[in-house]
C-alpha cells in the first residue's frame, strides 16, 4: 500500500511538473506571447440580424506583459472585438496567455495558448489510471503503437496528396485493429477469430452499402460537404466510415467470441449449432448500445454547424439535409456493419471453437 | 439513403427478430430527443440546462430499453448520471480555460455565406458537445460493467468489498481497453481531414498544439476517456453497497 502511494505521488508530481512546464514554455515560441493583466470594455452594441438573432458585439482593450521575444517584460495592448456568441472570435479574460503576431510596432492577437490545458487533461487521465488497479501497460502500449501508425498514415497521405487515400486507410485499419487485438488478447485463436470476423464484417458492410448507394447514384447525399470539403469526396467519406466503425466492431466481436469460449469451457460437448444460436442471442443485446455510441458521436461532431444553419433562417429539413445527411449515411453503414458482425462472428467462432478447442 | 435505411432494417430484423422493433423504436426516440435539443437551443433556451435534461432522457431510453434486468438497469443508470455530472464539472472549467469553442480559421471557407452573430452561446455549446459525445460510451460502459459484476456477485453472495472492487477492475480492464479503442479510432476518423488541411496551411508544431479545432477534438476524446475510467470504481461501489444492504437484511 505504501509503495502505491509513493508511485501515485511520483506520477502526480511528474504530471504537475510537465503541466507547469507548458505554462512557462513561451520562450520556445517563435511568436510573441502575452499574459493578459487588464481588460476594459470600450464599446458594446446590440444588433439584430436579418434572421432575428440578437447578439452583442463587444470591443475590448486588452493589455498585458510580453512573456518572450526581445521585448520581454514590456507591457503592450491591443484591441479585440467579439460577438457574445463567440463562434469564431474569442473573448479574452485576465490571466489568459495569448499568442500574437507582430506587424510593425503593433500587435494583433492570433490564438489563445491552449497547450497547458491539453497537457493538464492528458495528465489527469494518466493520473486517474494510476489511482486504480488497471493494467496500464497494455493500454499504453496499444495506444502508443496506434498513434504512431496514425502518424505514419497522416504523413503518407500528405506526401501522396490524398491520391491513394482509400487503400492507405484500409491498410491502416488492418494494422491498428491487429495491434489492438494482439495487445488485448495476445497471439491466440480468439484474437485470430475476432480479427477475421472484424475484417469480414467491415468489408461486407462497406461493399454492400456502396452497392446500395451506387444503385441510387448517391442521390440526396452531399458527399462534397465533408469537413473542409476535402477531395476525393467518396474516399474521404469511406475512410471516415471505416475508422469510426472499427473500434465498435472490435468491441462487439470480442464480446461475442469470449462469451462463446466461456460457454465451451463450461459445457465441453456443446454442439456447433447451439454455440451459433447463443452467439446470435448475445449479439442481439449488443447492437442497440453500439449504434447509440456512434449516433451520439456523429451528432455531437456536427452540432456547431447544425445550429449555425438553423439560426441562419434555414428550415430543419434543409439543415438536416445539408449538415447531417452525410453523418447519418455514415451511421447507417456502420449500423449495417454492427448488425452483420453478429452472425459473422457467431459463425466463425462456433466453427473454430468446436474444431480447434478441445 | 432510403435504400440504405431499408437494407439496415431488413438486416436488423433478420438477425434480431422481433427485438429489432424495440431497437428501432429506441433509436427513433433518441433521434427525436436530439431534434428537440436542436430546436430548443436554436429558440434561445439555456444550452447547458437543455443539454442536461435531454441527456437524462437519452440515458433513460438507452439504458432501460436495452437492459432487461431491472436491477442492472438501475445501477447502470445511477452510474451514468453521476458520470455525466462529473463530466460537466470537469468540462466547464476546462472549456473556459482552453476556450476551444465554435469553429476555427480552417472553417472560414464554409462560413462565408453565414451571419455569424447567431445569438447562441458557443462556449456553452462546446460543453454540450462533449456531454453528448460521451453519452453512448458511458451508458454502454456502465451497463457492461454492472451486468458483469452483478453476475459475479449473484454467484458468490459472500464476497468482501475488496473482492468486489478487484473483480470490478478485472471486468473493467477489458472494457476500458475496448472503449479507448473506440474513442481513439473515432478521433482518427474525425481528425485526418483536419490534419490534412492544417498541413496545407503550413502550420508549425506549436501552432497545431494550440489550434482551436485540434484542441477541441483532443479534449473531447480525453474527457470521454475520463468518464469511462471513472465508471469502474463508481459501479463497483454501487454494486458493493447493494450487496452489503442485502446481506444486512438477511442477518436481521
Amino acid at each position: 500500500m505504501k509503495k502505491n502511494i509513493r508511485l501515485l505521488l511520483i506520477v502526480g508530481l511528474i504530471v504537475a511538473f510537465v503541466t507547469g512546464l507548458t505554462y512557462f514554455d513561451s520562450f520556445m515560441y517563435h511568436d510573441p506571447v502575452v499574459k493578459i493583466q487588464k481588460v476594459t470594455n470600450l464599446d458594446k452594441s446590440t444588433s439584430t440580424d436579418e434572421y432575428k438573432n440578437t447578439d452583442t458585439q463587444v470591443t475590448q482593450r486588452v493589455s498585458g506583459k510580453l512573456l518572450n521575444s526581445n521585448e520581454k517584460g514590456k507591457t503592450i495592448s491591443f484591441k479585440n472585438s467579439y460577438y457574445k456568441s463567440q463562434l469564431i472570435d474569442t473573448k479574452y479574460t485576465v490571466g489568459q496567455q495569448v499568442i500574437l503576431t507582430k506587424s510593425g510596432k503593433s500587435y494583433t492577437p492570433k490564438n489563445v495558448k491552449r497547450d497547458t490545458s491539453i497537457v493538464f487533461t492528458l495528465g489527469l487521465v494518466v493520473f486517474l489510471l494510476y489511482c486504480m488497479k488497471f493494467d496500464r501497460r497494455k493500454l499504453f502500449i496499444s495506444i502508443l503503437i496506434n498513434i504512431v501508425i496514425y502518424y505514419g498514415y497522416l504523413q503518407t497521405i500528405i506526401k501522396t496528396h490524398n491520391s491513394v487515400l482509400l487503400p492507405l486507410t484500409v491498410i491502416t485499419a488492418l494494422l491498428i485493429s491487429a495491434v489492438a487485438l494482439l495487445v488485448i488478447l495476445g497471439p491466440t485463436y480468439p484474437a485470430l477469430m475476432a480479427y477475421s470476423s472484424t475484417v469480414i464484417s467491415t468489408t461486407v458492410a462497406v461493399l454492400l452499402s456502396s452497392f446500395v448507394l451506387g444503385m441510387s447514384h448517391y442521390s440526396s447525399i452531399h458527399l462534397e460537404l465533408n469537413d473542409f470539403e476535402l477531395q476525393p469526396y467518396l474516399g474521404v467519406f469511406l475512410s471516415q466510415v471505416i475508422f469510426s466503425v472499427l473500434g465498435v466492431i472490435l468491441d462487439e466481436t470480442m464480446d461475442i467470441s469470449s462469451s462463446l469460449i466461456e460457454m465451451k469451457r463450461e459445457v465441453s460437448d456443446v454442439a456447433e449449432k447451439t454455440l451459433f444460436k447463443s452467439g446470435i442471442n448475445i449479439g442481439r443485446e449488443l447492437i442497440g448500445p453500439l449504434i447509440n455510441i456512434l449516433l451520439f458521436i456523429v451528432i455531437a461532431e456536427n452540432l456547431n454547424v447544425v445550429l449555425l444553419y438553423i439560426t441562419n433562417g434555414n428550415s430543419i429539413g434543409y439543415t438536416m439535409n445539408m449538415t447531417l445527411s452525410l453523418g447519418i449515411t455514415q451511421l447507417l453503414i456502420s449500423a449495417i456493419g454492427i448488425v452483420l458482425t453478429v452472425p459473422v462472428t457467431s459463425f466463425i467462432a462456433s466453427k473454430v471453437i468446436t474444431r480447434r478447442m478441445k | 439513403m432510403l435504400y440504405l435505411f431499408l437494407t439496415f432494417v431488413v438486416l436488423l430484423l433478420a438477425v434480431t427478430g422481433t427485438r429489432g422493433f424495440t431497437l428501432l423504436f429506441g433509436l427513433g426516440i433518441n433521434i427525436v430527443s436530439i431534434l428537440a435539443l436542436l430546436i430548443l437551443i436554436a429558440d434561445g433556451f439555456n444550452v447547458l440546462v437543455t443539454t442536461g435534461v435531454i441527456a437524462m432522457v437519452i440515458l433513460v431510453v438507452a439504458i432501460y430499453m436495452n437492459v432487461d434486468n431491472s436491477n442492472t438497469a438501475t445501477t447502470a443508470f445511477k452510474t451514468s448520471l453521476m458520470i455525466m455530472i462529473i463530466i460537466l464539472l470537469i468540462t466547464v472549467p476546462l472549456e473556459y480555460w482552453a476556450s476551444a469553442q465554435g469553429m476555427g480559421v480552417e472553417n472560414q471557407d464554409e462560413l462565408e455565406a453565414f451571419s455569424l452573430a447567431a445569438g447562441i452561446s458557443f462556449p456553452q455549446l462546446a460543453i454540450s458537445i462533449i456531454v453528448i459525445n460521451s453519452l453512448g460510451v458511458i451508458s454502454e460502459t456502465s451497463v457492461a460493467i454492472t451486468s458483469g459484476l452483478n453476475e459475479i456477485v449473484e454467484n458468490k453472495p459472500t464476497m468482501t468489498p475488496t473482492e468486489i472492487f478487484n473483480d470490478g477492475f478485472s471486468v473493467g480492464n477489458k472494457i476500458l481497453n475496448t472503449q479507448t479503442n473506440t474513442l481513439l479510432f473515432n478521433f482518427f476518423s474525425s481528425t485526418f481531414p483536419l490534419f490534412f488541411v492544417i498541413h496545407s496551411l503550413g502550420y508549425k508544431f506549436s501552432e497545431i498544439l494550440n489550434d482551436k479545432l485540434v484542441v477541441a477534438e483532443i479534449l473531447t476524446t480525453l474527457i470521454c476517456t475520463i468518464g469511462v475510467i471513472l465508471t469502474v470504481p463508481i459501479t463497483s461501489y454501487l454494486v458493493y453497497r447493494k450487496a452489503n444492504s442485502k446481506t444486512r437484511k438477511l442477518q436481521k
